[in-house]
């Protein structure tokens, strides 16, 4: 977060922003002993880090997921932590491979959402205008649109392939952010610093990059963790639906969907990749909440 | 109503009057293409494949399916505005009825929807603004929030275990609802309709408590307590009103949602609302029927905003509306 402030330094400096950017790596410093001290923000990580190493790591640990190990719809037991399924997978084994579509789509398209978003949100504030009004009252209506319905249509036209996905989230999630931070900036061009830039000869670019970016940039990562856990959220609604991963991948989404005939007579082959989705989401919303909140 | 006020309400109808057709074009442009960039010959889907080359041309022409994208989409736009959505490849149905048909269960169950949601969240958001900042005011905040991060089919899940498979209080499968009494639709429904209900509740609670909260703090409110009214007269008299205001712009934008169908709430309960009907559409790449849906989707959606603006402008005397564009 505060990478960006030896690029503001180079800049022949009014007295200013001197002590305003060093006040602001000392307030950066206290921010992270404050969200160190939140047990929700520590135990979030802990949740998260959890299906990282899942996600990356289940083929090392030995896992299984598409053979099948053990009688149908066996209870969870010593040896099926979490059961077996209709066809007698072993169900930790699925929920575990699951983290890997999830942590895929999930980041990548939350990071293109966060610049797309963020680029338009920082331009439109920053230039103000009819270019401005004409984008917001755009995003306006376009936010009011039900957006599953669209992203329903956007899949069935480009497929359900990684990449098509990752586009999908990203031009989905874009108007939004692109609004919070627009907001964001219009607070701070009322402030001194960014006039004074503006008068000393800066170029529009620059003031934008050095002087405004570094001061906004709390807000783009609070964003970007909230889209994380929405893209996460909205994949895997998309698997439910049927819209996303193919049988027999192991996916979130895809499980419950599949194993919803087996709710009466085997719960934990639903239940388990739902408190994966539940935990996952909620986890990403949790380590947003808390650094809104220590950055307020 | 004054005149500056009956003037902002016209300049604001007139704003949203062309906005929305615009958008609405948009939309249709960006369906239709969207629609027909998917591989495959719709004459060739409807007829099977023991259709000759010549049968599923001459379906193709006669569908207006023929010619060029432009043509094509002008052929459909001119049918939709005229009432006349073409028939439906898969259920070999006329969309209209389909899509009304359909839309028409979704209402029920939004409607439903609402009328749990709205009471509640005035409830709890009003209960947290009188004790701000202690405890319980931030467990409801924390309970919300991560209600609403789960997704629906989720805690559809778990209450469908709960209350259908443990307790046997409502049936797992929502489809039956509509051949039955009023009584027992209630009861199939009621489930769909909290699921619905929690998705959209925590968004609508933090507002109204942030309503209250404002007029707590506001001169007004302060003069009603010292001129010794009783806290039932203010807060029926002072606060409902004014922590209803930013209630309802939050409520324009998911009205739409709500009435449109929930396409993750449908598909979960088996129940035959218009999102569900739309997802099986693009899958089975029935194009009229998801144009002609997605339509009147986004129609009903910028019609409740619409809808909302003009009641912000009527309930709230003080609302300029740019600041609420711009906040």
């Amino acid at each position: 977060m505060t990478a960006v402030v030896p690029g503001a330094l180079a800049t022949d400096a009014p007295v200013a922003t001197g002590p305003e950017q060093t006040a602001g790596s000392r307030r950066a410093r206290r921010g992270w002993r404050a969200l160190l001290g939140r047990p929700t923000f520590l135990v979030s990580v802990a949740v998260l880090v959890w299906w990282v190493v899942l996600a990356v790591g289940w083929h090392a640990l030995g896992l299984q997921p598409f053979a099948k190990s053990g009688e149908l719809l066996q209870a969870p037991s010593a040896a099926h932590w979490f059961g077996t399924d209709s066809l007698g997978r072993d169900v930790f084994a699925r929920v575990a491979a699951g983290a890997r579509p999830a942590l895929v789509i999930g980041p990548f398209g939350a990071a293109l959402a966060t610049v797309l978003g963020g680029t338009l949100g920082l331009v439109a504030g920053f230039h103000r205008g009819w270019v401005d009004t004409a984008l917001m009252r755009f995003f306006d209506v376009l936010l009011a649109l039900p957006s599953l319905i669209f992203l329903v249509v956007l899949v069935g036209a480009f497929g359900v392939s990684t990449p098509a996905l990752v586009l999908i989230v990203g031009v989905l999630f874009a108007p939004g952010i692109a609004r919070i931070v627009r907001a964001a900036v219009l607070v701070e061009m009322g402030k001194s610093y960014v006039q004074a830039a503006r008068l000393q000869g800066e170029s529009a670019l620059r003031a934008m990059l050095t002087e405004l970016l570094p001061n906004v940039v709390g807000v783009f990562v609070v964003q970007a963790v909230l889209s994380l856990g929405a893209a996460i959220f909205i994949t895997a609604s998309l698997s439910f639906l049927g819209l996303g991963s193919q049988p027999p991948a192991a996916d979130w989404g895809l499980d419950i969907n599949a194993n919803r005939a087996y709710l009466q007579a085997a719960w934990w082959t639903v239940v388990f990749p739902g408190v994966a989705v539940a935990s996952i989401v909620v986890a990403a919303n949790l380590i947003a909440d808390n650094l809104k909140e220590v950055a307020e | 109503m004054s005149t500056a006020r009956r003037r902002r309400l016209l300049s604001l109808v007139g704003q949203r009057v062309v906005q929305i057709p615009l958008v609405l074009v948009v939309v249709s442009i960006l369906t239709f293409w969207l629609v027909q960039v998917v591989p495959g010959d719709p004459g060739r889907n409807a007829l099977g494949q023991y259709a000759t080359a010549a049968q599923v041309q001459a379906w193709n022409v006669d569908h207006g399916l023929d010619g060029s994208l432009v043509s094509r989409y002008l052929h459909w736009i001119g049918g939709f505005v005229t009432g006349d959505w073409g028939t439906s490849f898969v259920y070999s149905e006329p969309v209209r009825d389909l899509v009304l048909g359909r839309l028409g269960n979704s209402l029920l169950l939004g409607a439903y929807a609402f009328v749990i949601m709205v009471p509640v969240a005035l409830v709890l958001g009003a209960v947290q603004a009188y004790r701000q900042g202690r405890r319980s005011d931030r467990a409801v905040t924390v309970g919300l929030l991560t209600v609403s991060a789960i997704p629906e089919f989720v805690v559809g899940i778990v209450l469908l275990l709960v209350f259908a498979v443990w307790l046997r209080v409502v049936p797992v499968q929502a489809s039956g609802a509509l051949d039955a009494g009023f009584g027992e639709r209630l009861r199939v429904l009621t489930l769909p309709a909290v699921v619905l209900a929690l998705a959209y509740l925590a968004v609508l609670t933090r507002m109204v408590r942030a309503g209250v909260i404002e007029t707590i703090r506001s001169q007004f409110h302060r003069t009603a307590v010292l001129k010794g009214l009783t806290t039932g007269q203010i807060v029926r008299r002072h606060v409902v009103r004014n922590a209803l205001i930013p209630t309802f712009s939050v409520l324009g934008i998911y009205l739409g949602t709500l009435l449109g169908g929930s396409v993750i709430v449908e598909t979960l309960f088996s129940y035959p609302g218009l999102g569900a009907l739309l997802v099986s559409a693009a899958e089975r790449k029935d194009a009229l029927l998801l144009e002609s849906g997605v339509m009147l989707a986004g129609a009903l959606s910028l019609g409740a905003l619409l809808l909302t603006d003009l009641l912000f402008v009527v309930v709230d005397p003080r609302i300029r509306f740019e600041r609420r564009v711009t906040a």
